[in-house]
């Protein structure tokens, strides 16, 4: 009891070399080296602090004001998922969830019942911080183990019944992608495309934007999209001029910063990572399946990068009309390719449909966003994130995420009511996908898509 | 001694891996080799200044430099055969 007192006392930046050297030695990591991965990401935690601070007193009283002189009301911040992830590795629960989600992982290949051999780690914090939200709410470990391990078991399936989409549209096989961020769309994205093909005449419009890279490029890069809005909002603060273009070189700043403190977390991660390849691989020795890969693989691809570019002004002036929405876009309009990447893959690049599904899945992020950022300031807090101004925080990333968001609602409502109708609606989906599908594709002799 | 630039997605996660794998396989043969990270949207304003650009996953802009896509270095299949063509192009 006394460990355990130590530790909640000296906070994550104590806690995380802890946690993550366990998790190595897990892994069958050598002691110095599962040591050195938790001093990295421990030293990315203080970093990502930092810049978090640089970011909510700079832009906090800046949106706060905003909200006065013009009744646009953005008030929740958007700190980007990074922010969020450090969140989730510094939660003194975390090696519980990693573990779970591994062997729901390997369960699950055991049973024949997903393809997919997911030994990302590092993309686990997607899944993770629902358990982690789910516990803080809750105060129920098995719960939170149950969220956790159904985000993963939703992960999986999706990554499962997407394969072919990857490998078809961007051409890589053997791979699938169980990158919650970029999954995550698919729930809203399936549905509205089937029903904008069912528009006469809506479903024959394309547009055709070769140029967009070319205009757009420039703005979409993160030091000047963090310039542009940091002076932008600055100027709806109605501060002086200096004052306008400190905060747009802070928030520049802002942009660049935050992914150079995430990459110590990857560094850190990366061993653990290699050591969970080694030890599956061997496990599962002649067993055909996909290889579970980070989203980062198709963000490359030109349509993606086009629809997002485009999609990125869009966002804002979305977040400003969108009713209920308080979100204020900003970190993580440089992840907008993620969110976007799987939606072009279903339309097959056509940039139309692209554009009216992803309005689609950002709103419902922007809205998830806002109503869960109470629950994860709070959560911050208490790992000692500097949330400058005692205003809220969000991102485009943990709850925000349309599956996510369900997961956590419905292991922190009701569970007699929402886990039955949770599980009711999750199998309906797996017959239909596994079982009715394949038949009827097979009988009709149409190529498998989503 | 030979500059790679390695981009992904973000620059962060699997850039990463691939950047320290290049890394561990050329001090293992004792190359001096400078690698960074970048972004796959910002590869055409940066590959210039480098001898090789090295992505995780597909690519679809156009560079003066010569181009290899690892993404054998994730998936594990293949990755000894992408590391030789990478560590010959930095003996040259």
């Amino acid at each position: 009891m006394f460990i355990f007192d130590f530790f909640i006392k000296a906070g994550p930046i104590v806690m995380i070399p802890v946690i993550i050297t366990i998790i190595g030695l897990v892994f069958r990591l050598p002691l110095t080296k599962a040591f050195k991965s938790g001093l990295i990401i421990g030293i990315g935690f203080a970093g990502i602090n930092l810049v978090i601070g640089l970011l909510t007193s700079n832009l906090g009283p800046a949106a706060k004001a905003m909200v006065k002189n013009f009744g646009i009301k953005l008030d929740v911040l958007d700190v980007g998922w990074g922010s969020i992830a450090a969140v989730t590795w510094s939660s003194p629960i975390i090696p519980i969830l990693i573990g779970t989600i591994f062997v729901a992982n390997i369960i699950l290949l055991i049973l024949k019942a997903t393809n997919t051999l997911d030994v990302d780690i590092w993309n686990y914090h997607h899944m993770a911080i629902v358990g982690v939200m789910t516990y803080f709410v809750t105060e129920n470990i098995l719960v939170s183990i149950l969220a956790a391990a159904s985000m993963a078991i939703i992960t999986f399936k999706l990554s499962d019944w997407s394969q072919p989409l990857v490998s078809k549209y961007f051409g890589i096989p053997g791979v699938s992608l169980p990158t919650v961020s970029a999954m995550s769309s698919l729930i809203i994205a399936v549905p509205l495309n089937w029903l904008i093909d069912k528009i006469p005449g809506v479903n024959k419009i394309n547009l055709d934007m070769k140029n967009a890279k070319k205009y757009l490029g420039f703005f979409g890069e993160p030091m000047i999209m963090g310039l542009l809005l940091g002076c932008a909002i600055g100027a709806l603060a109605k501060y002086d001029l200096t004052r306008i273009f400190q905060v747009g070189v802070n928030m520049a700043a802002v942009m660049v910063l935050i992914p150079k403190m995430v990459a110590l977390f990857m560094e850190g991660l990366m061993p653990i990572s290699e050591a969970a390849k080694k030890l599956t691989s061997k496990k599962f020795k002649g067993r055909k399946f996909f290889i579970g890969l980070d989203a980062a693989v198709v963000v490359g691809n030109p349509e993606v990068i086009t629809t997002a570019l485009i999609l990125i002004p869009l966002t804002i002036l979305l977040a400003i009309v969108l009713p209920g929405n308080r979100l204020l876009p900003f970190a993580d309009l440089a992840v907008i390719p993620f969110r976007v990447a799987l939606v072009v893959a279903l339309t097959n690049g056509n940039l139309f449909k692209n554009i009216i599904i992803g309005l689609g899945t950002m709103s419902a992020i922007l809205l998830a966003g806002t109503a869960t950022s109470p629950v994860l300031t709070a959560l911050a807090k208490t790992v000692g994130i500097n949330v400058a101004g005692g205003g809220l925080i969000s991102s485009f990333a943990s709850t925000s995420l349309t599956a996510s968001f369900l997961v956590f609602k419905v292991f922190t409502s009701n569970l007699w009511i929402t886990l039955p109708v949770f599980i009711v609606i999750f199998a309906v989906v797996w017959i239909y996908m596994d079982v009715i599908r394949p038949k009827k594709t097979h009988q009709s002799g149409d190529e498998v898509s989503l | 001694m030979k500059r790679i630039l390695v981009a992904c997605g973000n620059g962060i996660a699997t850039s990463t891996v691939v950047a320290t794998k290049i890394r561990e396989a050329a001090s293992e043969r004792n190359l001096p080799v400078t690698v960074n990270q970048c972004k796959l949207m910002e590869v055409e304003s940066m590959a210039s200044d480098y001898d090789l650009v090295v992505t995780s996953g597909q690519f679809g802009g156009t560079v003066t430099v010569p181009v290899v896509t690892a993404i054998s270095l994730l998936t594990g299949i293949g990755e000894d055969e992408t590391i030789e063509e990478i560590m010959n192009f930095v003996k040259q």
